[in-house]
């Protein structure tokens, strides 16, 4: 079999240099994408605050300022949890430590905790404020006339379907990733 | 003032780790590259994302295993993310070791092939098998031994040896016959 690993090895090297620079700039993209992506999301976390934060200033409504200072409050928690879980995922010598099926097997698993816990660290922390805006918005709505009642009520409606259909589809994805960490443990039986 | 030179000292520690391990295994991983993909322009990304993970995983290199064996489980990592995101796009499946014992020639194996051949077909039948397979042959065609290869794979060196007694029974099958029949 030697003769095979001789002509493995006899391969042409020409297409297998990459330069220091090459790197060094490919490196400096990536660094640039993640300070990027943090900007984006620091600005959408800033300006969805500064939303929620001015109602809880501004509005006459005590019940509505409450909503708006724990969605605050929930905002700033799930941030917070995002930026601890992508500081996580970019150990790069994670890559080295680990063996492939180890590897590739805390991936999924990350991932996986991630969309299992969404409602404990990204959906749920929103939910009080959310919740105690919808019954604010409903009392002033009320107050007005009932078919402005029955507005707020149906718009609540709506937005708590879409927003636990969205922890549905979550909880779904956490379910494919463990079928593939089954698998991937049915590998590992097979290998030892 | 101490924090940046510490800063500067790392990141000239980390070039000079990148600049050796290029030196030493550069070529070994232009191969693995190609042994994961078949398509030349995606085959330069994945060289490039290889090289870029390597750099990065030098941040914190530990010495806990030795380079070669840090080296080799970063591109295997890299690369079979690679594999992961390309058959996600193109749907291909892998086969294991175990697989391909059992499939018989497609008589592909009926005329001696030269060299060229024999490496296009090697590729070929590198590039179906599953991750771990995949680990086990590169590691043999690069010469390595059961115990590299197993300090490499997470595997014990028994099931390498095992692995590698396959590997070299689909290789005298796919690439020998030929020359018998021929």
């Amino acid at each position: 079999m030697d003769d095979m690993r001789g002509v493995w090895q006899k391969q042409s090297a020409e297409d297998s240099a990459v330069s220091l620079e090459e790197v060094r700039r490919q490196a400096r993209r990536f660094r640039g994408t993640i300070f990027w992506r943090n900007v984006r999301e620091f600005l959408v976390l800033a300006l969805l605050t500064a939303w929620f934060g001015l109602y809880a200033w501004k509005s006459p409504f005590p019940v509505m300022r409450a909503g708006n200072a724990l969605t605050v409050a929930g905002l700033l928690y799930a941030a917070y949890q995002l930026h601890k879980r992508a500081s996580a995922a970019a150990a790069p010598a994670d890559m080295a430590r680990k063996t492939c099926l180890g590897f590739h097997r805390a991936q999924l698993e990350r991932q996986r905790d991630a969309l299992r816990g969404v409602w404990r660290w990204y959906l749920g922390p929103m939910v009080p404020g959310l919740a105690v805006i919808a019954v604010a918005a409903g009392m002033a709505g009320f107050e007005r006339s009932w078919s402005a009642g029955l507005v707020v009520v149906l718009f609540a409606i709506a937005g708590a379907v879409l927003y636990f259909g969205l922890g549905r589809l979550n909880q779904g994805a956490a379910r494919q990733l463990q079928r593939q960490i089954d698998l991937l443990d049915e590998l590992e039986k097979e290998t030892r | 003032m101490e924090e940046t030179e510490s800063i500067a000292a790392r990141s000239a520690g980390q070039e000079e780790l990148y600049r050796g391990a290029a030196a030493a295994f550069g070529a070994s991983l232009g191969r693995l590259a190609r042994a994961y993909e078949a398509d030349a322009g995606a085959r330069r990304d994945l060289l490039q994302e290889i090289h870029l993970a390597l750099w990065r995983s030098f941040e914190s290199f530990d010495a806990r295993c030795s380079l070669r064996t840090w080296v080799y489980r970063v591109a295997h990592n890299a690369a079979t993310s690679h594999v992961g995101r390309q058959r996600r796009r193109r749907a291909v499946m892998l086969e294991s070791l175990e697989d391909l014992e059992a499939v018989p020639d497609r008589g592909e194996g009926r005329c001696a092939p030269d060299e060229r051949q024999a490496l296009d077909r090697l590729l070929a039948l590198i590039q179906q098998l599953k991750p771990l397979d995949r680990e086990v042959i590169l590691s043999y065609l690069e010469g390595m031994d059961a115990a590299s290869t197993a300090e490499i794979t997470g595997i014990s060196a028994g099931n390498v040896a095992n692995k590698i007694h396959r590997i070299e029974q689909i290789l005298a099958r796919r690439f020998h016959e030929g020359e018998r029949h021929g």
